[in-house]
């Protein structure tokens, strides 16, 4: 670590202000709970990384016994650093960004009971551990703004405007699900007011959509921020690289966050991608890419607001990875035994929910007495949620095949404005073609 | 009346779409200042600007998505592929994202992505195929493959007009080997909808796209001996005008189903399935397929010719069932 040079920390801009989707006060530009910014250090390549502990060890396979196995190389006991003091979040965003997080992993925690009393239909795909990511990032986007969740960012949907019912419903495959019973999990979106797309199990098959979003809205004379996650498995597919490329020559306002979470189903990284940092594409594709902590809620929103100030200043897209650890298996049938058990405790010192309330508590922001009421209030909510969802019907035989097509004598109205482009000749007529075509 | 060549009145059917209506934009490779490798676009970017013609960078993924996440905003994209070979580069966006999308979470997805199919000039397998067969069994999606000029424009501008994604395939076989006289004013063709392009007593040929000029073909000689082929252009694959299909068997009582697309799995089964469901005593003979082999589209003349149903094959075929 010695080597590596350390970079002046980023000051906030003055006018820099970021508004929680569910209408909480614009706040001024913050200093957060202590004041002054750990410095930022950079990686070989030059990529910030705004962590303030680097990963001290990695995995490799081992013949032992007559068998394969995976094995921790480096050490694993290094104390657990406070989080780095945001510049933006002030007390009020804090606890807010908090409280969605309690309600992420306790909406979860329903779900898995509801999956062992066989309530869920099919399996269940899980992000503890993983929730300051899922919530802050989402956090930083504006009303307007878009969101491209992944499977697991079931925390970013209730960010955007999701009650956790929703999640709960289209697990149970129920009829007032938002897709009707359709699809499942964390499949659903909505194109007209939450402005969020429903994601689909082709991974890497968002981006290229969020990219055409902010390619439309742009159209319309609106720069919007289009955020999306992809895991360090997903970003080995085509169309994150073509949907990603498209963005960046375009300066589309795509925010792309990487969540490296060490695993894809039962693959660690280091069979995934032979660069350590993800983040490094982001020079291969020419926009600014940044490293954080994914178990620091601060560091994740900070870096997405700078990003979806970015998008909407019509700059850009940008690169966010964040590094953390799927504390869960990949899905419920999986017990994830192909994981070393050095890694999850290393990991579960790092869990982001209780970082957080070590930073609130010393921040003076809450007290150990108001943060158990928080856990108390979201579990009679969570209890809310499921009891509405649990009550819900089941879907009826004419919603199988029902609104395959969608009717022609609705008008589809642009969401933004009047298109305009800046350079065109208007009174041009069409002449005929007269240039030699492909192929005779 | 003016005179117009297929691909001429693809250009003027965009063209007229973006004039009337700005949510109407095109994106694809090389159809900005280049105005793409047919020419389709040739001239757009200055009328309209390079805001709405958009040169992609080579990423049929990228196109396709793109398209269909600007459309969530109520843009109406015209992506094009540079070939329709090329399309199965994309084939998990348009399968996957774009068919599902207003079933799955009621978003619709008002966009054509269109461009060249089809074989006859040599073009080789990568540049000669028909890829269309892999839509048509896509709940969500339409599908297009006009024969005529008319239809050409016409069914352009219903697809752009269309609230669904809708796949455009263009024959560049006809490009610039079919003109005709079209209308001045604006005109639409209703998707959905087969056309009777030559009327007949003895027999049907159901076919689409160029097959329907070698079925013209195959009619003119036969006519010659007393026998009347009548041609169903289907001009749209899917949805199939199950009316249509029924009215022509129901009349001839004999039905060659003639594609350029390859035998397995080629829309002649369907076809015949729907004649099977809907038609079935009107029947006084087997349905006949008359399709491209079952193998990839070759490059050299004499095989290409060898590989594409020929004039021959439906006057032969016909010929055989009217003696059935
Ligand atoms: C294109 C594609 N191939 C395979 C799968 C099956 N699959 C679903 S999730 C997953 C692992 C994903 O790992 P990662 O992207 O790291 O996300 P994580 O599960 O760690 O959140 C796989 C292989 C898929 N959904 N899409
Ligand atoms: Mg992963």
């Amino acid at each position: 670590m010695a080597t590596k040079k350390i970079e002046a920390p980023t000051p906030a801009s003055p006018e820099s202000k970021s508004q929680s989707v569910n209408g909480s006060k614009a706040m001024p530009a913050h200093t957060g709970a202590k004041s002054g910014q750990p410095p930022v250090s950079k990686n070989p390549h030059g990529i910030p990384d705004w962590r303030l502990e680097q990963l001290p060890f990695h995995i490799e396979s081992e013949w032992g016994d007559g068998e394969y196995r995976y094995k921790i190389v480096g050490d694993t006991s290094a104390p657990v650093p406070p989080l780095r003091p945001s510049k933006y979040l002030g007390k009020e965003q804090t606890i807010e960004l908090f409280r969605y997080m309690i309600v992420n992993r306790r909406m979860e925690a329903a779900l898995e009971s509801m999956y062992k009393q066989s309530l869920v239909i099919g399996d269940l795909y899980q992000s503890l551990g993983q929730e300051a990511c899922s919530v802050a990032a989402a956090y930083a986007l504006d009303k307007d703004d878009w969101l491209g969740p992944m499977i697991r960012n079931q925390g970013s949907m209730i960010v955007k405007g999701y009650q956790p019912r929703a999640t709960m419903m289209q697990y149970m495959g129920k009829g007032d699900s938002p897709t009707k019973g359709r699809d499942s999990g964390s499949h659903y979106g909505d194109p007209k007011t939450l402005n969020v797309v429903a994601p689909i199990s082709h991974l890497g098959d968002s981006i290229g959509v969020l990219a055409g979003v902010a390619l439309g809205a742009r159209l319309q004379g609106k720069h919007v921020a289009c955020l999306g996650y992809i895991g360090d498995g997903g970003q080995s597919t085509g169309p994150t690289y073509e949907g990603f490329n498209f963005a960046a020559v375009q300066h589309l306002g795509v925010v792309l966050v990487v969540e490296h979470n060490s695993w894809a189903y039962s693959t660690p990284v280091e069979l995934q991608f032979a660069c350590k940092d993800l983040a490094d594409r982001a020079i291969g594709y020419g926009v600014p890419g940044v490293i954080v902590d994914g178990t620091d809620a601060n560091q994740v929103y900070d870096a997405a607001h700078e990003a979806v100030q970015r998008a909407h200043r019509g700059e850009g897209a940008s690169i966010i990875e964040a590094k953390f650890m799927r504390m869960k298996s990949h899905a419920m049938h999986d017990p994830a035994q192909y994981v070393p058990a050095k890694v999850k405790e290393y990991w579960k010192r790092r869990d982001p929910i209780a970082r957080m309330e070590q930073y609130l508590k010393e921040a003076g922001w809450m007290t150990e007495a108001q943060i158990a009421e928080m856990h108390a209030e979201v579990e009679r909510f969570i209890n809310e949620e499921r009891a509405v969802a649990e009550a819900a019907p089941m879907p009826g035989p004419e919603d199988a095949g029902t609104d395959v097509y969608f009717d022609n004598a609705v008008d589809i109205p642009v969401k933004y404005g009047e298109v305009r482009v800046k350079n065109a000749n208007k009174n041009r007529k069409l002449s005929e073609s007269s240039a030699p075509g492909h192929y005779k | 009346m003016a005179t117009v060549t297929y691909l001429e009145a693809i250009r003027q059917a965009i063209w007229e779409e973006m004039e009337r209506d700005s949510r109407v934009f095109v994106m694809g490779e090389d159809v900005g200042v280049y105005g793409g490798a047919f020419k389709v676009t040739e001239g757009f970017i200055h009328k309209f600007g390079k805001e709405r013609v958009v040169d992609t960078p080579i990423s049929e993924m990228a196109i396709a998505s793109a398209a269909y996440g600007a459309s969530l905003t109520g843009m109406r994209p015209v992506g094009e592929f540079q070939f329709m070979d090329f399309i199965s580069s994309a084939h998990s966006q348009i399968v996957q994202i774009l068919a599902k999308s207003n079933w799955r979470w009621g978003a619709p997805a008002p966009l054509v992505l269109r461009g060249p199919s089809g074989g006859g000039v040599s073009g080789g397998p990568f540049h000669s195929q028909n890829p269309e067969m892999f839509y048509v069994h896509t709940p969500g999606l339409k599908v297009i493959a006009p024969a005529t000029a008319r239809d050409a424009k016409g069914l352009m501008k219903s697809a752009i007009r269309d609230n669904n994604p809708v796949l455009f395939f263009e024959h560049k076989f006809l490009y610039r080997r079919v003109k005709e006289e079209l209308p001045l004013e604006d005109y639409t063709v209703e998707i959905g909808k087969a056309r009777v392009h030559r009327e007949g007593r003895h027999l049907s040929v159901i076919t689409y796209a160029s097959m329907v000029y070698v079925a013209q073909e195959a009619a003119d000689i036969l006519q010659k001996e007393g026998i009347e082929l009548e041609i169903l252009d289907l001009r749209t694959l899917l949805p199939l005008d199950r009316d249509a299909i029924r009215a022509t068997v129901e009349k001839t009582n004999r039905t060659i189903v003639l594609h350029e697309d390859t035998k397995t799995g080629g829309i002649a089964g369907e076809i015949a399935a729907i004649i099977n469901e809907e038609a079935f005593d009107s029947l006084d003979a087997p349905i006949v397929r008359i399709t491209a082999m079952d193998a990839p589209v070759p490059f050299s003349p004499p095989l290409e010719k060898a590989f594409l149903p020929k004039v021959e094959d439906v006057v032969r075929e016909a010929r055989h069932l009217l003696k059935y």
